[in-house]
Formats: C-alpha cells, sequence, structure tokens
C-alpha cells in the first residue's frame, strides 16, 4: 500500500516571501508532490506566471500547457520554468489559488518529468487554469524543489506543503 | 510468538517494514492521507450526499468519486458542490475542458454552489459513471476564501463524445469547511453504485 508523507511545508509571514524552497530532500520516497495554495502580491493583471525549478538549476526546463482564461482555451509550449499561475492581489480578496506538481521518479536517473494542475480563481470572468507538463532535463537526484512568481512576492498566509509518495 | 527479525527473501518480504522505537532508529510515520467517509449510493438513488462534522485536523481535503445522475435528456450531468449549507450567491467556478476534437472555457460568477464537469447519466450508455478528484487545500484556513480544483471527466465509448475538464470554485468565505454537499445540477438523483470518498490529508 503506497504511503503518503508530509516531508515539510512553509507558510508565508506577514512580510511576504520572494520563493519557497524545500532542501535536503531525502531519496527515500518514488515521487513528490506539492501543495501550494498561493496569492501573488503585484496588482494588474488577475493572475501571475509561477514557476517551479530544482536544485537551484533555472537551465533545461520545457513544458506544454492546456490552459483556460475563463472565457477560451488553447495550447502553449515554453522553455522557462513558469509552468503554472498564482491570482494576485487584483483578484477577488482573500482568494488563494490552488496548485499542485506531481513529480515521479525524482531520486531516479532519468531526465525528470513532472505535471500541473493549477487554477487562480477569482469572482470575475478571468483566471488563468492550467495543466502542464513538464521536464527538467538533468538525471541528477532532485534533493531542492523551488516555488517562485515570475515578478512580486507570496503574500501572508501562502503555504506550500511537500509530500513524499512510497 | 513474538517475531523478532523478518530476513529479504523470505515470505514475508511484502511486508510493510516499520522500524521500532529503539534509539537510533528512525520513528514510525503514520501515513498523512487518510479515509475520513466513504458514501456509496444504494438501490433507491441518492438526491444528495452530504459530508458532516468535517474535523479540522487535516490540512488539505481530497474527494475522490465516480458519478452517474438520473438525467434523460442528455448524457452528462455535473456534480453541484456546497459548503457549510451555504446556498446564497457566494460562490464562483469556471472551467477549461477537451472533447476529443476542441477546447472550451467558461465562467460562472456570483453564483449559489459549484460545478463540477462531467459525469454519465441514464441517457448515456448503462453502467457509464463519469469520475472526479477535488482537492481543496487549506480548508479549515480562517484567513482565506475557500478554492477547490476539480479534475474531471467521462467517456462515453461512442467514439466520439467525453469531456475531460480542469475546473475550478471559490466560495467566499473564511470558515473552516465542515460540511460538503454534493447535488447532481441537471437530474434529481444520484444512480446506483454512484461513490464519493473523502479523504483528509495532514499538515503536520
Amino acid at each position: 500500500m503506497a504511503t503518503y508523507k508530509l516531508i515539510s511545508s512553509v507558510t508565508v509571514g506577514s512580510g511576504g516571501a520572494a520563493n519557497i524552497e524545500f532542501t535536503s530532500i531525502p531519496a527515500t520516497y518514488t515521487d513528490l508532490v506539492v501543495k501550494l495554495s498561493a496569492r501573488n502580491s503585484i496588482t494588474g493583471d488577475v493572475y501571475e506566471d509561477l514557476g517551479i525549478y530544482f536544485n537551484s538549476s533555472t537551465s533545461n526546463l520545457t513544458w506544454r500547457m492546456l490552459y483556460g482564461t475563463g472565457a477560451a482555451a488553447s495550447t502553449t509550449s515554453g522553455s522557462t520554468r513558469y509552468s503554472a499561475f498564482v491570482p494576485t492581489s487584483s483578484a477577488t480578496a482573500s482568494t488563494f489559488g490552488s496548485v499542485e506538481f506531481y513529480i515521479p521518479n525524482y531520486a531516479g536517473s532519468t531526465n525528470k518529468s513532472y505535471s500541473v494542475d493549477s487554477t487562480t480563481e477569482n469572482n470575475a470572468t478571468t483566471v488563468l487554469q492550467n495543466l502542464s507538463a513538464g521536464l527538467w532535463s538533468n538525471t541528477a537526484a532532485i534533493t531542492t524543489v523551488t516555488l517562485n512568481p515570475e515578478t512580486g512576492n507570496f503574500v501572508q498566509y501562502t503555504t506550500a506543503y511537500l509530500y513524499g509518495i512510497s | 510468538m513474538a517475531i523478532t527479525s523478518i530476513k529479504t527473501g523470505s515470505s514475508f518480504t511484502n511486508l510493510i517494514k516499520y522500524n521500532d522505537f529503539l534509539a537510533g532508529n528512525t520513528a514510525y510515520q503514520p501515513t498523512a492521507y487518510e479515509s475520513i467517509a466513504t458514501v456509496t449510493v444504494g438501490s433507491g438513488g441518492s438526491s444528495t450526499i452530504t459530508f458532516s462534522s468535517i474535523p479540522s485536523t487535516y490540512q488539505h481535503l481530497q474527494i475522490r468519486g465516480i458519478a452517474r445522475t438520473n438525467r434523460s435528456d442528455a448524457a452528462y450531468d455535473i456534480v453541484k458542490l456546497n459548503l457549510n449549507s451555504d446556498t446564497g450567491n457566494n460562490y464562483s467556478h469556471h472551467f477549461v475542458y477537451g472533447d476529443g476534437s476542441g477546447t472550451s472555457a467558461g465562467a460562472t460568477t456570483s453564483t449559489n454552489t459549484i460545478f463540477n464537469y462531467y459525469v454519465g447519466t441514464g441517457f448515456a450508455s448503462a453502467n457509464i459513471f463519469g469520475t472526479l478528484v477535488i482537492d481543496i487545500l487549506d480548508y479549515a484556513n480562517t484567513n482565506k476564501y475557500k478554492t477547490t480544483r476539480t479534475l474531471g471527466g467521462v467517456d462515453f465509448n461512442n467514439g466520439s463524445f467525453g469531456f475531460i475538464v480542469l475546473g475550478s470554485g471559490n466560495w467566499r468565505n473564511t470558515n473552516t469547511i465542515t460540511s460538503i454537499s454534493l447535488a447532481p445540477q441537471a437530474g434529481n438523483s444520484f444512480n446506483q453504485y454512484t461513490q464519493f470518498g473523502l479523504f483528509g490529508i495532514k499538515g503536520a
């Protein structure tokens, strides 16, 4: 029977945070899951790009994405770390996005694939919902996972939980 | 007789082996993912499924289920979700889907429920159920409105019809979630064998 264990968690304090980082991840699980409930500090657009990268490397990251804006759906691809989204301070107050990153075989010797399902939410038409398949073209075991918005900070009460599955 | 050791290659190799609590060993850590309740609809059908008295001792909730409704004029239906018995216009919901030939997205704001797409109906072929996984992070955090995220869909085995949907909803209320109600949107009853499980995921 699979087990699901908490490795570490982060709750952002009143000053906000530019990034959230999980370090010294043990290699004792088969897969990793990150559950993120987040909001960004910027104003203007109601959502902001959210990045994930591994072992402090922002290179060799690519992804494919299906997304919806609340009014239209489309697909795109990229060669960055920004494969998800979070709501900003221009979205409905007190509303946090919901994101899950799934990283299988994170300690194996192959390139690292991951998946994302993410939504921003807002009491208005415009949101950003996406399903992404990402790849870090690196065979090293993942020991550090970093989350960061492209601009702005994570606001207070943003939470991130890292779980190991074995 | 006590079992004092388990050797690799023995008939016990499929057992989970935990360290004991003696000095020097890593302490046993229970799984963070636990079943809270499961409901399976009986032969009479059910108009609503409610999980009540949800403990606040977890960090996140997840609902996993299969569903089919008695809607008779279309093959697909929607599962409505309401929190803490609130049926006021305090919700919004959004979706993006693919149906095998195209994609679409939509939104409803200031409404009285959260839609979770799509499940099968009595109009579809027999025994076809849709599937849903609904995540609610930080459900007991009173600093946040509550956001749901749903991955769901159904295939009707006719070669041209079905959906895969990423949905989300927002309840503009900071209260801890203590009850969750699920009901068909167009039909008036879930069919027999519809099943929803509520799971809690620990954060400490």
